[in-house]
């Protein structure tokens, strides 16, 4: 392809790079897109990338390994997005991902971005782990098999396989019961969301995943869908419709939130701590959900809510996004995303940093870690404040 | 300059904690694992993509086995392989030199300028089907090629020793190559790439269109019977706090000599 033939021709070169795709929407600095911060390299924000595609496709630059590196650091998290000023905002991220899917079509996208998708494609997962135990996580709950019941729980890959993942698949699971939702799991049935795959440019695979979802969801009878992961929500409710997906789509904060107000979920045992929330890109700036997580927090006795300077269309992605919550290029340096991220949560002097995300929820909880915060702040899923709360923890 | 590459398909054990080996105790338990091409005939089919890349090679991938085996040959093909060609015969449980009458019978039939083969299976891992086929075809070859380069009538090759040395040859062609690991760096082949290649003729033939009879694959090597090692001494598990763990840690190494 040359850039003639790129969907975005016409509308690449109006990037200036005025770089306002860095910014928070407060203006507190120039950090909020995570590949630049991390790496601190204007090639490395969404304008020096867009300059680097159109570089790369008018054969003025060749391709190497480190530009499809510049690229895959792009975690798909739309603060450029919120950011840029120009009429063609509502692009810039899709033109990163033309681009993307250009290397895909090549074959050269980075070593880990190409273990990431054939893993997915043979496995259905990116950690290359059989489909067989894709349902291990619910030994030992009363998780059952999804058989027409009101809600199909979709875990997704991290919540799957991820061991601390698990732990919050198998605490939401003990909330809903709880509650008295109706919900089945797919098990070892379950296949990728495709949501990263999407991301990565990767369009065959992702719309084989989506058609592969969408007809064993409609043989199965599902009209409703709770996912643990607002990856797995995002691709469900944006992107499945055009492969005839018609099912209803939440985010599990949205139906603890319906529980919460419909007085199904009881939550007076309460949780006291002062909590920060952490909001995930794929909820928040890709689906507009600030609230829901946030009045589930609120109406819990006891939690003290307090936020972190960048929160809601602003919030600091966690680094993982865009399959970086594998191939990591983003990690290794006390600038990475997650690392940058836990401090803003410690500085509000909160002692829990609540996520409603498995994929940030890896990524920060492995960053407390290395920031060496473990005494002072713990990392807790939404589902884990609820579950203590109503004593089901 | 017509180059052949002979393909497997092998099952992706990685994602699972053990192989099986199944009742007849000569084969691993299948059933539960996904196939894919072997990993070493990757690189063996990124060198001849390569080749055609900078110059005008035509470029033929080969494979014998079962129909299910065509999805190894579709990879080839979306990876720039003009020709696919299989040999309907499933041959899981014959020995290398069967296998290799099989090959060198279609590759005769082929021209060839040079024939790439991956150095090993993942799943057998004999190392040895190249050899035999070059031995049979008659001409020379090279094992464990790290890197490769095309001359007029030649190529120069570099071949991967103990500790890291390396041997370099120049062959003549037409030669035989087994292809290293880590040769180059395999591209990714797109699920639209692999649909585009399903749209490619797959040519097809049997074992007696090749002139072969039972007799000549008959086996000179019967596998006995796979089982797994005896298990060896107990791994010691370091648990603690870290500053403890690493300090026992630390002292198991000095102890072996190794820190």
């Amino acid at each position: 392809m040359t850039l003639a033939d790129y969907k975005y021709a016409d509308m690449i070169h109006r990037c200036f790079r005025c770089g306002y795709c860095k910014f928070p929407v407060n203006w507190m600095d120039v950090n909020s897109c995570p590949a630049y911060a991390r790496f601190r390299m204007e090639t490395y924000s969404c304008g020096g990338r867009l300059w680097l595609t159109r570089a790369w496709l008018s054969d003025e630059i060749e391709w190497t390994e480190h530009l499809a590196q510049i690229l895959y650091t792009c975690t798909a998290c739309k603060n450029c997005e919120e950011k840029c000023p120009l009429s063609f905002n509502v692009d810039i991220l899709n033109m990163i991902v033309a681009a993307k899917a250009e290397m895909v079509e090549r074959g050269l996208v980075p070593s880990a971005v190409k273990e990431f998708l054939e893993n997915i494609e043979r496995h259905g997962n990116p950690y290359g782990t059989a489909r067989a135990r894709r349902g291990e996580w619910t030994e030992g709950s009363e998780i059952e098999q999804y058989q027409g019941q009101e809600f199909l729980y979709y875990v997704g890959c991290v919540g799957s396989y991820d061991t601390r993942a698990q732990e919050t698949a198998r605490t939401l699971g003990r909330v809903l019961t709880r509650s008295g939702v109706s919900f089945g799991v797919l098990g070892s049935e379950e296949n990728c969301d495709g949501n990263e795959v999407n991301t990565l440019g990767e369009e065959a695979l992702f719309e084989m995943l989506a058609e592969d979802n969408v007809r064993k969801f409609k043989e199965l009878g599902v009209t409703r869908v709770v996912a643990l992961s607002p990856h797995s929500y995002n691709a469900m409710k944006n992107e499945y419709p055009r492969f005839d997906g018609t099912f209803t789509s939440f985010h599990y904060t949205q139906l603890l939130r319906d529980l919460i107000i419909g007085e199904k979920l009881d939550v007076s045992g309460g949780f006291s701590a002062s909590v920060t929330y952490h909001d995930p890109c794929f909820l928040g700036r890709w689906n507009g959900e600030y609230e829901a997580p946030r009045r589930v927090l609120r109406s819990i006795p006891g939690v003290e809510l307090v936020e972190m300077e960048k929160n809601r269309a602003g919030a600091l992605c966690c680094g993982g996004g865009g399959g970086n919550f594998y191939t990591d290029f983003l990690g290794g340096s006390e600038s990475s995303p997650a690392r940058t991220r836990v401090r803003e949560a410690s500085a509000t002097g909160a002692s829990v940093l609540a996520v409603a995300c498995p994929n940030c929820m890896t990524m920060l909880e492995d960053a407390v870690k290395a920031e060496g915060l473990e005494d002072s702040l713990a990392v807790k899923d939404v589902a884990e404040i609820v579950a203590a709360a109503c004593g089901t923890a | 300059m017509d180059v052949v590459v002979c393909v497997k398909r092998v099952p992706d054990a990685s994602g699972m904690d053990a192989l099986v080996i199944d009742a007849s105790r000569k084969d691993i338990e299948r059933r539960t694992l996904v196939a894919k091409i072997n990993d070493w005939d990757e690189y063996a089919l990124e060198a001849a993509a390569q080749l055609k890349e900078k110059a005008g090679v035509s470029l033929t991938a080969v494979t014998v086995g079962p129909d299910e085996w065509d999805d190894v040959l579709r990879r080839a093909l979306a990876m720039g392989a003009d020709r696919a060609i299989r040999v309907d015969e499933d041959m899981l449980a014959a020995d290398c030199h069967a296998v290799s009458t099989v090959l060198a019978a279609l590759v005769r039939t082929l021209p060839h300028d040079l024939v790439l083969f991956g150095a090993q299976s993942e799943d057998f891992g004999s190392g040895q089907l190249g050899v035999m086929v070059a031995e049979m075809l008659g001409i020379p070859h090279a094992a464990l090629v790290v890197s490769l380069e095309v001359g007029e009538g030649s190529v120069r090759v570099d071949r991967e020793l103990e500790a890291g040395a390396l041997e370099s040859y120049a062959i003549e062609l037409p030669a035989l190559l087994t292809i290293q690991t880590g040769v180059n760096r395999p591209r990714y082949i797109s699920v639209g790439g692999i649909r585009r290649a399903m749209k490619k003729d797959l040519q097809i033939m049997s074992v007696s269109e090749l002139g072969l009879t039972a007799e000549m694959l008959a086996p000179q090597a019967v596998l006995e019977r796979l089982e797994t090692p005896p298990r060896g001494k107990e791994a010691e598990l370091i648990s603690g706090p870290p500053e403890e763990t690493a300090e026992r840690l630390v002292g198991i190494l000095r102890n072996a000599g190794i820190l």
